[in-house]
């Protein structure tokens, strides 16, 4: 079965909108947190939010939104998106120009594209309010498009022209991981030659604050101090939205169009809780268990791995859970592997977190560091045991291995290797 | 032959004789709704609904269109006449064309139902369409198009004295296309060992292409159909050859009536090939009566049901409106 590499990626994140820039920030530690205005009223209890600069997206009507003069985009294409769809549209388009790809790698029956987002709740409220006070004949015929869970498959594979498999998932804030996962074993099975694969959220007001009335948002007024996985003083996640693409080959295409992967894709594994709609497992048993299939489906000893990205979104009960998770996973070596939380950086990036942090650890893997996991003061006791640098290491690792979790318990687990 | 589209008393809600009075939030609103349009747009649109005037409803519309158009495409839509395609010229597509309705119901306030949409073709059918929505006149025929089976059956001229191979007709206009095969009889001595299509013969199709259009698309009298029997040539004016046509070459035929009143009909006329001008009529004059219209054949759910030789031929083409979503 052929090997699967990366060769393109693609950011508009909170640390930044192109792969430099993310670089840097992820080396040096430097947060994309600010106190976000619209949260800045008494009934809205968090405060703090990781926002994407240098794009407006709050109108409902897309061509009011501005964004990076480098990206042109039609108003054919942009009437149909959410801004999760801008998002991932421009970081599609750096990928594309990262991996080198003609108009021809892209459109053609074995190149396809996985897409994960929540959809666009903004959107929604505005189409469904509109169509309340005016009624539905007069409400934009692209609404639907624009606004529904699969709205960033449904743009990304028109405006891009994609042939081969296209496919949205949606299991919360494991989508894109799976994605990923779903994305390689078509690879793997020779189905499809090169995929996308493509997570994006609004992270806006509608897309973040429910989550406030699940308690689970930091209430932290503090950007430095809002999302701290790991630490015994963490009050919950901070929302982010943006957009991440990287691009999937098999080696047969590496080879022929001679280009230099940022990292082998090893293999992953999945496993399900089963125990509760929104609570993590105590135990992290469907965590541990997603490893141990990654572990055995790449035939990878838990020794070799040398840094683990943890899904660690800063909540009390997740990060206990799956710091457990590892212990048990990686018994004999629990002090091994570096482990660090990127969201500390970031904030929680929901059905984008899996393939951002993946491209995170592609980018980790090609230029020889391991990010620390910022804002760490004191680790909170049931999560010692693991080796969590606080700054970053400045080593190169061959084994990496990325870790996601969504609600209903889903877990997954990816590989990567230095190329 | 289908009647004249006359809507249905719910979509078609003539404006009240006095308008409604025009407040600050109405055009507060107003300006809102046509705030990427030209200013030119937003005037012509409040003086509407100020005076409820018709004739500043072209300005509007075209403006609505051309908010739409790609930029680089608006060019088109300044010098446009009527017959530029909303599909082929402009490039817009079903959904761009629900947006357009969308806007221009919500600035004229008035009702369009998708069905009266799906034979709008070109600027000047959505002017007329929406001008006869204003006034509460019935719609206008749709644009038909006929292939050459269809002409073949309806047409007193028949091969091989017959050069059309295609033809659309509307109230208005008729078009058609000939391509010049270079096996036409009279070729073999116009000229020797020099085929050149006659200008006379060009003229003729000109007429033939008339003559589809007193049948297919002119208006008539209620209980009355033009007889295929009574046609006749009587006169042309101003004819002006500009091109000489050869076998190959692809002839497209239009032609205007100017004036008709029983029992004439007179048109303006034009050839072209490609984008060169071939072949120019001021006038070209036929004459031709009334019979008792016949059971003529109803349009079923856009088919045309061929009265002559029983086929069943499809008059209504691929509609801009329909079928677009995928969902």
């Amino acid at each position: 079965m052929p090997r699967v590499f990366i060769t393109g990626l693609g950011f508009i994140t909170s640390i930044g909108n192109d792969a430099a820039t993310v670089t840097r920030n992820l080396r040096e530690l430097r947060h994309g947190f600010e106190v976000y205005p619209p949260f800045q009223k008494p009934d809205i209890p968090c405060k703090v939010v990781g926002t994407v600069k240098d794009f407006n997206t709050e109108s409902a009507d897309p061509e009011d939104w501005t964004f990076p003069s480098r990206y042109r985009i039609k108003r054919e294409l942009l009437r149909s998106m959410a801004p999760n769809g801008l998002y991932a549209h421009c970081a599609f388009l750096q990928a594309i120009e990262d991996a080198r790809l003609t108009e021809s790698d892209i459109s053609n029956p074995d190149a396809g594209l996985y897409a994960a987002s929540g959809g666009s709740p903004f959107l929604t409220h505005f189409h469904h309010e509109r169509l309340q006070k005016v009624g539905v004949m007069r409400c934009s015929p692209l609404g639907i498009v624009a606004s529904i869970v699969g709205t960033l498959n449904f743009n990304l594979v028109a405006a891009f022209k994609i042939q081969g498999a296209s496919c949205g998932f949606s299991s919360a804030c494991a989508s894109s991981a799976h994605a990923l996962g779903y994305a390689f074993d078509d690879l793997k099975l020779g189905r499809q030659k090169r995929m996308f694969i493509v997570g994006a959220e609004d992270g806006n007001v509608d897309a973040i604050l429910p989550f406030a009335g699940m308690r689970t948002l930091s209430l932290q007024t503090d950007p430095s101090l809002a999302s701290r996985p790991f630490d015994a003083a963490r009050d919950g996640f901070v929302g982010t939205g943006g957009g991440t693409v990287m691009v999937l080959e098999t080696e047969a295409e590496v080879a022929r169009r001679g280009v230099q992967p940022y990292a082998e894709f090893l293999g992953w594994g999945q496993a399900s809780d089963g125990y509760n709609v929104a609570i993590s497992h105590p135990e992290g048993g469907g965590s541990a268990a997603a490893m141990a299939r990654a572990l055995r489906s790449t035939g990878v000893p838990a020794e070799k791995i040398d840094y683990v990205n943890a899904h660690a979104t800063s909540t009390l009960i997740g990060d206990v859970s799956e710091a457990r998770a590892l212990r048990a996973v990686f018994k004999n070596s629990a002090e091994r592997p570096l482990v660090s939380s990127t969201k500390a950086l970031t904030g929680h990036g929901l059905s984008l977190a899996g393939v951002m942090e993946s491209a995170f650890c592609a980018l980790a893997l090609r230029e020889g560091f391991v990010p620390g996991n910022a804002h760490l003061t004191k680790v909170d006791p049931e999560c010692e045991g693991l080796n969590i640098p606080r700054t970053t290491e400045n080593r190169a690792t061959e084994m990496v291995l990325k870790n996601s979790s969504g609600f209903g318990g889903a877990n997954v687990a990816l590989i990567f290797k230095r190329a | 032959m289908p009647e004249a589209v006359t809507p249905s008393p719910s979509t078609t809600k003539p404006l009240p004789s006095t308008p409604k009075p025009f407040a600050a939030e109405d055009e507060a609103a107003l300006r809102e709704a046509l705030k990427r349009c030209s200013p030119s747009t937003f005037e012509a649109a409040v003086q509407f609904r100020k005076t409820g005037n018709a004739e500043h409803v072209p300005a509007v519309v075209i403006g609505i269109i051309e908010r739409f158009v790609e930029p680089d495409l608006r060019m088109k839509l300044k010098d446009a006449d009527d017959d530029l395609r909303l599909i082929e010229d402009l490039g817009i597509d079903s959904l761009t064309m629900m947006e357009i309705v969308i806007l221009v119901e919500d600035v004229l306030q008035m009702s369009i139902n998708n069905d009266e949409l799906r034979n709008l073709r070109t600027v000047g059918d959505v002017k007329t369409f929406i001008d006869c929505k204003i006034r509460g006149l019935p719609l206008p025929k749709p644009t038909k198009f006929i292939p050459i089976e269809h002409i073949g059956a309806v047409m007193p001229v028949q091969p091989p004295f017959l050069f059309l191979n295609e033809a659309s007709v509307s109230s208005t206009a008729a078009n058609g296309k000939y391509k010049i095969t270079g096996q036409e009889f009279f070729l073999q001595g116009h000229f020797k060992d020099n085929p050149v299509m006659p200008a006379s013969i060009m003229l003729e199709a000109l007429g033939q292409l008339a003559v589809l259009y007193l049948l297919e698309g002119a208006p008539t009298e209620p209980g009355k159909a033009v007889s295929s029997q009574m046609i006749f040539f009587t006169g042309c004016e101003g004819v002006r050859a500009h091109r000489v046509c050869k076998p190959g070459d692809i002839l497209t035929l239009s032609i205007k009536p100017k004036r008709m009143k029983m029992p004439l009909a007179t048109f303006e006329g034009s050839i072209r090939v490609g984008q060169e001008k071939a072949v120019i009529v001021e006038e070209i004059t036929l004459t031709y009566g009334f019979v008792e219209a016949a059971n003529s054949p109803v349009p079923i759910n856009g088919m045309h049901v061929d009265g002559v030789n029983g086929n069943s031929v499809a008059t209504a083409t691929p509609t801009p409106l329909r079928a677009a979503i995928n969902a």
